[in-house]
């Protein structure tokens, strides 16, 4: 991985995107408003199961609302993601913190299209959320997301893992 | 008592050492800044976008504008811990261009929201089952939007600004770092 990051640090994209100031700003600016798409998208369903909100609608409408958007967020967060690792690769895959995230996304990825299959699956909606599989996936759902975003920023503060972190402490 | 002592007043403050001389307070702070800002910029753009008719277009606004004291819960956790993080350090925010511009932008999120609420929204029973808002609130939604983004984009530009230990780590050395 040392191997690695050290490669990409020395291409061309790397090298363009490391000598533009504005440039790692205006990368991670996109990626937060796109994180705050994703949020509030698994909030609003997580909400509708729970039936703390949107009852005019059910789950199947509300997850029709905001899935998509879901979806085209993560893209986007995907595509700016990749170039912060290029832009900067040592900072990025030398941190515990980005792995641990990378982890979360996978189950938080994994979550949300078992949640969509399974409701397109069900015929009686009231059944399927009323499971405590359904509830309880919600709730580990959203804590995944927030854990993700934590994570996120714990990217540059590697240091927290102590000996853990896969940053050498200076 | 002129700012710049009280802001070496705030500084000085026990909470304010506490959280800079703890390893994990600061980071720790920032992240939860950053999940109630994403939550607050996310459940506007639900409501702006409803009013612009490009989502929830079928639903009443009212029903849309449940969300709202969501909103405020958010931004509400944002409000606390960016206050925890401006005091860490508060000359150098309360001076810095970028954190001056992003207070202004919020405050006139602020306005733009009021004057909505004076003029459009009053008569809000007249259009809640349109597919759109008026010109009035559509132009109040798109306002909305590019102010919330602006302030995100501001507030990521206040941590390159007001740190000096953001230099690329290409500077690093790495055959000295992973021998």
């Amino acid at each position: 991985m040392n191997d690695f990051a050290n490669w990409l640090a020395g291409t061309q994209l790397s090298l363009s995107i490391q000598t533009h100031l504005w440039v790692v700003p205006t990368i991670q600016s996109i990626h937060i408003v796109c994180i705050g798409i994703v949020l509030a998208s698994v909030f609003m369903i997580d909400l509708r199961i729970f039936g703390w909100a949107g009852r005019d609608q059910s789950v199947l409408q509300i997850s029709r609302r905001f899935c998509p958007w879901l979806w085209a967020a993560l893209g986007v967060l995907l595509v700016t993601g990749v170039l912060m690792v290029i832009g900067e690769p040592v900072r990025e895959l030398m941190s515990l913190s980005f792995w641990l995230k990378m982890s979360m996304l996978l189950i938080g990825i994994v979550i949300a299209t078992l949640f969509q299959l399974s409701l397109r699956g069900n015929r009686k909606e009231d059944e399927f959320i009323g499971r405590w599989t359904t509830k309880s996936l919600a709730i580990v759902t959203l804590v995944v997301w927030c854990s993700i975003v934590v994570l996120g920023r714990l990217i540059a503060y590697d240091h927290v893992w102590g000996a853990w972190s896969l940053r050498p402490i200076v | 008592m002129d700012i710049g002592a009280g802001l070496k007043a705030i500084e000085a403050s026990g909470l304010a050492g506490w959280i800079r001389d703890s390893l994990y307070a600061f980071p720790l702070i920032e992240s939860f800044h950053v999940i109630g800002l994403t939550m607050t910029f996310g459940t506007i753009a639900i409501l702006d976008l409803r009013m612009l008719g490009l989502a929830s277009a079928n639903r009443p606004f009212t029903r849309v504008a449940e969300v709202l004291k969501w909103t405020w819960a958010a931004f509400g956790l944002t409000v606390l811990t960016g206050g925890l993080m401006f005091i860490t350090n508060a000359s150098v925010y309360f001076s810095n261009r970028q954190f001056q511009w992003k207070m202004a932008l919020i405050a006139l999120s602020g306005l733009n929201m009021l004057i909505f609420e004076r003029t459009c929204g009053r008569n809000v029973r007249r259009w809640d089952n349109d597919k759109t808002a008026p010109p009035s609130g559509k132009l109040a939604a798109i306002l909305s939007l590019i102010l919330w983004i602006s302030v995100i984009f501001l507030g990521r530009w206040i941590g390159f600004t007001t740190t000096g230990n953001r230099t690329p780590d290409t500077e690093i050395n790495l055959d000295d770092l992973f021998q």
